[in-house]
């Protein structure tokens, strides 16, 4: 028989080495966790038993602990008695089955003996779910597209940075005049004291700075004519940027974005990456109409030999509506509104491209 | 490469096992290009059995990712044959016939790569294994390259 090696090439779930000698070491470990569950909880169990020295023949209880005691006591014991028991069950149950077969048994249909192919997966398998994206109706056209945009969570990350700093701020603060009220001067507080309050001075001034961003320049909306969308059909897009600032550009694209998310040592990171942009109309020194918003339709076409959305649990392929815009005295700023594009099928090739009429 | 073999569980030093069958596949397609939909039809052999008997024969089609995430898998026919009446149906060659979903479709990205095989995998009663996996391409879209 073989030895495993101990050094192997991993990377995330991959294994280059025996299935079975893997899946021998997982189940290993779980079985020490358990053990180490067992032993732990017992000894603390029987911890609660003395001996009486001065009466050899009796055995002293001590009931000493309170209930909320004794769970905290059992916590420990309990935990590694269920991660070390469950992650025992999934090894015994996934032992000797392929890779397929598990895969397989989680969703597919599973045909013993000779049978013919599987009726197929209803439905589009990996296309990701349209519900988000239908449920708000446009004012002019079919549906108004929600917007999803990477500043919304940058405002929600300075805003909780800025909360929690200077928390922590306050605290020390609290400290420091409690001593001087006292007469005493710890100049070490102090001066930790001191680089706290510029840091927390400067994230409320990041979080402001956020806020005045995101609301002078005004909403974004996109409505479209129809969703999903087909690859070689045209849709009617209606652009509407609110603000009374003058803009020197907005540009209005489609683009097509990967995701991968993917484990480094133990952190699990995601890289995006734009792989395709398709400018759909731009305009130059836009100034909207006091008190009103900019509006703009136009055709948008899919390109027909585009990729559709993808989704599965660590990869992504998303198309989606990119609004760009430079005000006048303000940064840069991008909205995206996620769209679905649906592959092509049997009946869509050597389809003559139609447009999609507004549906009020 | 479109066919690639490889090895699974618990088996000897070099010289002391016997040899892993060769698992060959040919698709109706010589271009092993289909679209969503469409039926692929395939027929295998395996040879080198040298007079081992085979436990049980699975024969799956799926899509997997590459690139620089984590691996998904999605199975969308599988077929475990391992009863001793319907293996020799099966073994040592056969074919099989299976109609395409509408996706996911083969796709070249940059960091996200899908593809779709058919793996043919064999057990036998010594608790080896032996998986041959042969790749084909869903629909017509181009690779992506970097705008």
């Amino acid at each position: 028989m073989r030895l495993p090696r101990f050094f192997t090439k991993k990377r995330g779930h991959r294994r280059t080495d025996s299935q079975a000698w893997g899946s021998f070491a997982e189940g290993l470990f779980y079985a020490l966790l358990v053990g180490a569950g067992v032993v732990f909880g017992l000894l603390l169990v029987t911890g609660a038993v003395t001996y009486a020295p001065a009466d050899p023949d009796s055995v002293v209880l001590q009931r000493g602990y309170e209930w909320w005691m004794w769970l905290l006591t059992l916590l420990m014991p309990v935990a590694l008695l269920a991660f070390g028991g469950s992650g025992l069950v999934r090894v015994v149950r996934t032992w000797g089955k392929s890779q397929e077969r598990r895969a397989a048994a989680s969703g597919a249909v599973i045909l013993e003996g000779i049978a013919g192919p599987s009726a197929g997966v209803a439905g589009r398998p990996a296309i990701p779910s349209c519900d988000n994206l239908e449920n708000s109706p446009g004012i002019v056209l079919r549906y108004r597209l929600p917007l999803e945009s990477p500043e919304n969570w940058s405002l929600v990350g300075f805003g909780l940075f800025a909360l929690l700093w200077n928390a922590v701020v306050v605290v020390l603060a609290v400290g420091v005049g409690a001593d001087l009220i006292g007469g005493t001067t710890d100049w070490l507080l102090i001066g930790l004291l001191v680089p706290f309050v510029v840091v927390g001075v400067g994230g409320v001034a990041l979080f402001v700075r956020s806020v005045v961003l995101s609301t002078s320049v005004g909403p974004t909306h996109v409505e479209i004519s129809d969703h999903p969308l087909v690859p070689g059909r045209r849709y009617d897009v209606r652009l509407g940027q609110g603000g009374a600032h003058l803009f020197r550009s907005i540009e209005l694209g489609l683009e097509l974005e990967e995701t991968a998310t993917f484990r480094q040592g133990t952190d699990t990171r995601t890289q995006r990456i734009v792989v395709r942009r398709v400018p759909v109309s731009g305009w130059q020194r836009v100034q909207p109409v006091p008190g009103g918003i900019f509006e703009a339709r136009v055709p948008l076409t899919i390109p027909a030999d585009a990729m559709h959305s993808f989704s599965s649990e660590n990869n992504a392929v998303q198309w989606r509506i990119v609004v760009r815009a430079q005000p006048d005295r303000w940064p840069e700023f991008i909205r995206v509104f996620p769209v679905v594009v649906l592959p092509v099928t049997a009946a869509d090739v050597g389809a003559v491209p139609e447009s999609v009429e507004a549906m009020g | 490469m479109n066919a690639a073999d490889s090895h699974g569980a618990a088996h000897g030093p070099a010289g002391s096992a016997p040899p892993f069958p060769r698992m060959d596949l040919r698709f109706g397609h010589p271009g092993r290009r289909y679209e969503p939909g469409e039926w692929v039809t395939a027929e295998y052999t395996i040879d080198g059995l040298n007079g081992e008997r085979p436990r049980a024969l699975e024969r799956s089609a799926l899509w997997y990712t590459e690139g620089k995430g984590e691996e998904d898998l999605g199975v969308y026919f599988f077929e475990r044959v391992s009863t001793p009446e319907t293996i020799d149906r099966v073994v040592p060659e056969g074919t099989f016939a299976l109609q395409l979903p509408p996706s996911p479709l083969s796709y070249e990205g940059v960091i996200v790569k899908i593809r779709w095989c058919i793996r043919l995998r064999i057990f036998f009663d010594s608790g080896r294994d032996h998986v041959s996996e042969h790749v084909f391409t869903v629909g017509r879209v181009p690779p992506s390259i970097l705008p």
